[in-house]
């Protein structure tokens, strides 16, 4: 075997240059400060370093857009509290009620943001502006299943065994699907014995059991796969990558959920954070939001909704969608993550 | 000589002690913090759930799994390294340090592929007639043990090849010159002399295998759950960190026991004196 021989001046060139490169300079950056925000990976975060960046650049900070799911920007933020790694978070009623409760996040000023005003009250949060309305129901590829009329149908028709694929109770989507399951089967959103038990009756169900969104749509991708509870954006993403996909809004209604940014207390660029979240609501930022393969509902009054979008909801609609009651979902929230672990892994 | 050596190992131990001891005397204080108060009772009730135990010996069973197979495999390769010209032996260290120079994550999506419906198994299988309609090894125990042993296969190949290098080739032509065939020179010549190599990789397949959280994640699906999960959902879903570092403490311990044991066989004198 050739042996590995290195000289003392070898080495000192080595360390000399490893030191260079730590003392290089950083890149240049924009002279007001910089914000980190968090966001969902994926098409949220595509959509946001591409569209939001040059907008907050515009107005003198730089942006960093780091890629969470909501339960790790939480997790994040509560392991350094008074230190938090982003300035702002993204995430739905569910996360935020936790986030208020352990005091993470603060309410602003919406005297900072110009674009406030173009907002409907419904998304005008005191703890930060509504960016888009996230619309849940069922994907499913055409080519290997028939259109579901709903939840039920998935469990009663047998052109779905073995092709469903369902997420635990930690993710939001999940959880959504499981209420209107609840109520479908059990006597209410929080009847989650009936959801247990109608996995039991159906083991075939559980089999198809992933840890997260992202994860059901690699494996749709790969044809591994057909039916999957997701957001329009999950399936806009899909249709983008050139797959067979389809959502359907269940017979029993679409749950839906608000996304909002907050402000993370003790974020040491406010101001930066500010321009962020006016970019996000701003007209420019939202019109290309909206259009595939992001499809992101605008929240702006001002951006007309594309066809695409308003096949799927008008603003019309909106009040009709199921919000669920967070706070009594995050109450027994823990409790049903653990049971349904235990059922999925038998 | 003990005490002329101390002095350069001081940095080390200094650094070892602010960023490897101290986080695990917290974590280790940590686990015994909970809403009852000081005391044992994340233990009490992590260890008091069946459900838990199960995890806890599937995390084990995947461990060792993934040792047979990388040995089965990593073996007959690092022979085939012995016996090679400079060339060969270039080509075979290149093709077993590649994957160690992708990221784990892109190893373990490509093996979505792999033991997907329409991946490579499932079409051979169909197309010997083998299997009657397309399968998908995916969210399968045998599917994450695959998937394992590719990721791991160069940690148990490196250190025999490390242990072989140092050995004559011509050990096994005095053996058959002796009159050994074939399968005794391996189990009595070979196997000997390459023990103390493959404890080193069993050590650090185990420790990689058992820890390997993505992996687990992504291949082994939601059924398959092992202890990184649950520490990872304690954390990141129900935030609960003394019950984590409770999990973490109990994950160490029993994996730390396994280590230490096959430390304290791999230093045997006997087994020590064959290499």
């Amino acid at each position: 075997m050739t042996s590995f021989k290195m000289t003392r001046r070898h080495f000192g060139f080595l360390a000399a240059g490893a030191a260079a490169t730590a003392a290089m300079p950083f890149a240049a950056r924009a002279t007001g400060g910089s914000v980190i925000a968090a966001t969902f990976p994926g098409n949220w975060e595509d959509g946001y370093r591409s569209v939001l960046t040059p907008l907050v650049k515009e107005a003198g900070y730089d942006l960093t857009v780091a890629p969470a799911l909501a339960q790790d920007q939480l997790a994040k933020v509560m392991a350094s509290p008074g230190n938090p790694p982003y300035d702002t978070l993204l995430m739905s009623p569910g996360q935020m009620a936790v986030a208020i409760e352990n005091d993470i996040i603060q309410k602003i000023d919406p005297s900072k943001l110009k674009n406030w005003s173009m907002l409907d009250p419904a998304f005008q949060g005191e703890y930060g502006p509504t960016v888009t309305v996230e619309v849940n129901g069922i994907a499913y590829n055409p080519d290997l299943v028939p259109r579901p009329k709903g939840y039920r149908d998935l469990f009663e028709n047998p052109a779905y065994k073995g092709l469903v694929s369902w997420t635990g109770f930690a993710s939001n989507t999940g959880v959504m699907a499981y209420t209107e399951i609840a109520k479908i089967f059990g006597s209410g959103p929080t009847d989650m014995e009936a959801v247990f038990k109608l996995f039991k009756d159906h083991p075939e169900h559980l089999k198809g059991v992933v840890a997260s969104t992202n994860h059901q749509m690699t494996l749709f991708q790969q044809g591994e796969v057909a039916v999957f509870m997701c957001s329009t954006g999950n399936v806009a993403k899909l249709k983008a990558l050139g797959l067979k996909a389809e959502f359907v809004q269940p017979e029993t209604g679409s749950p839906a959920a608000p996304v909002n940014i907050h402000l993370t207390k003790g974020s040491k660029n406010v101001d930066a954070a500010y321009a962020y979240m006016d970019a996000a609501i701003s007209k420019v930022a939202q019109d290309q939001l909206k259009m595939p393969p992001r499809e992101m509902f605008p929240t702006n009054r001002q951006v007309e909704l594309t066809p695409g979008i308003g096949a799927y909801v008008t603003r019309a609609q909106l009040a009709s969608l199921v919000y669920p009651d967070w706070a009594a979902l995050n109450k027994n929230r823990p409790e049903w993550i653990r049971q349904f672990d235990a059922l999925v892994a038998g | 000589m003990k005490a002329s050596g101390f002095p350069y190992v001081i940095p080390m131990l200094l650094l070892s002690v602010a960023f490897f001891a101290t986080p695990l005397a917290v974590l280790i204080g940590f686990s015994f913090i909970g809403p009852e108060g000081v005391g044992f009772h994340n233990y009490a009730r992590f260890l008091g759930d069946a459900f838990n135990y199960r995890v806890l010996i599937n995390t084990a069973k995947l461990g060792l799994q993934t040792i047979v197979s990388t040995t089965l495999l990593g073996v007959p390769i690092a022979l085939l390294y012995w016996h090679s010209g400079k060339t060969a032996r270039q080509v075979i260290i290149f093709l077993t340090l590649i994957p160690m120079l992708t990221s784990n994550v892109v190893r373990t999506f490509a093996w979505i592929v792999i033991l997907g419906r329409q991946g490579p198994i499932s079409e051979t299988f169909v197309a010997l007639g083998l299997a009657e309609r397309p399968f998908t090894l995916m969210s399968t125990e045998l599917g994450l043990v695959m998937a394992m042993c590719q990721i791991d296969l160069p940690l148990i190949i490196l250190p025999l090849i490390a242990i072989l290098s140092r050995i004559p080739v011509t050990y096994t032509e005095a053996a058959q010159v002796s009159g050994a065939g074939p399968w005794r020179i391996l189990v009595t010549v070979l196997l000997p002399m390459m023990l103390p190599g493959l404890l080193a990789g069993w050590i650090l397949v185990f420790a990689s295998t058992s820890a390997s959280f993505v992996t687990q994640a992504v291949i082994g699906g939601a059924r398959n759950i092992y202890v990184p999960q649950l520490i990872y959902r304690e954390v990141g879903t129900l935030f609960d960190w003394p019950m984590a570092s409770a999990i973490a403490v109990v994950l160490l311990l029993s994996t730390g026991i396994l280590l230490v044991a096959m430390t304290m066989i791999s230093r045997h004198r006997r087994l020590v004196g064959h290499a």
